[in-house]
């Protein structure tokens, strides 16, 4: 019998464009232990599929702090998909 | 230099920016100088006519990196105190959408720091801009934040 990959509630926030894109501002999801950054925006790539050629033209963060794709995730993770920023 | 990281200001708001009071709020006696950025909406944009902005903001997120580049000026530059304010929503022409002051005894370390603090918040601040014309809307270009490097090099 395969064991099951516990799953972990995030929350998952878009902003600017990408917000607009996928009509999202903000959701929890469960994802499997051991996803990663990159993994997680596949998930919503494959919902919203506009939303991968934006890949290369985008940010991640994780609690708030600007992250690299392959960082995993953790069980409570604030993670949000930020465009190119543009205040002042 | 006294650390006053704790007088600082930092804020995000819906309504006008009241530059007059957060010069105020930087200004003491041990300074001899206070240097201020006064961002505000430009009334075209490549040269379209533009009508209006809206911003918006990852707003936690925002007032940390905020307050980094408080920490940072703190650091590198002899300042007394920096207020740095953004504001959020609809903003017409001419409005004010960032405003930073920076004391400081001496006027060079102001003007280093408050130059430092608006090229950092544009880099590094959480915040978007549409730009709203007579025929259509758009998100302002922006700038991609420096990220981390992987987490498999980094640990």
């Amino acid at each position: 019998m395969a064991s099951v990959v516990p799953s972990m509630r995030v929350k998952v926030l878009f902003f600017g464009r990408l917000r607009e894109l996928t009509g999202l501002a903000e959701e929890a999801g469960d994802l499997p232990e051991g996803t990663t950054l990159a993994q997680v925006f596949e998930r919503y790539a494959e919902r919203y599929p506009k939303l991968a050629g934006f890949r290369n033209s985008m940010v991640v963060s994780r609690n708030q702090e600007f992250a690299a794709w392959d960082t995993r995730v953790a069980a409570g993770d604030e993670i949000a998909f930020l465009p190119p920023v543009s205040g002042g | 230099m006294t650390a006053s990281f704790q007088e600082d200001k930092f804020g995000l708001v819906r309504a006008a920016i009241d530059a007059a009071e957060l010069v105020r709020l930087v200004r003491e006696g041990q300074d001899g100088a206070i240097v201020t950025f006064d961002g505000f909406v430009r009334n075209e944009s490549h040269g379209r006519e533009t009508s209006y902005l809206e911003y918006e903001a990852y707003e936690s997120m925002a007032l940390g990196k905020m307050k980094e580049i408080a920490a940072q000026i703190h650091e590198k530059f002899a300042i007394h105190r920096v207020a740095i304010v953004h504001r959020l929503g609809r903003l017409e022409i001419g409005e004010t959408s960032v405003f930073i002051a920076v004391s400081a005894p001496h006027r060079g370390a102001a003007f280093d720091a408050c130059r430092f603090a608006i090229d950092t918040l544009k880099r590094t601040v959480p915040i978007w801009k549409k730009e709203f014309f007579a025929d259509g809307a758009v998100w302002a270009d922006g700038e991609l934040p420096p990220t981390p490097p992987s987490a498999k090099s980094a640990s």
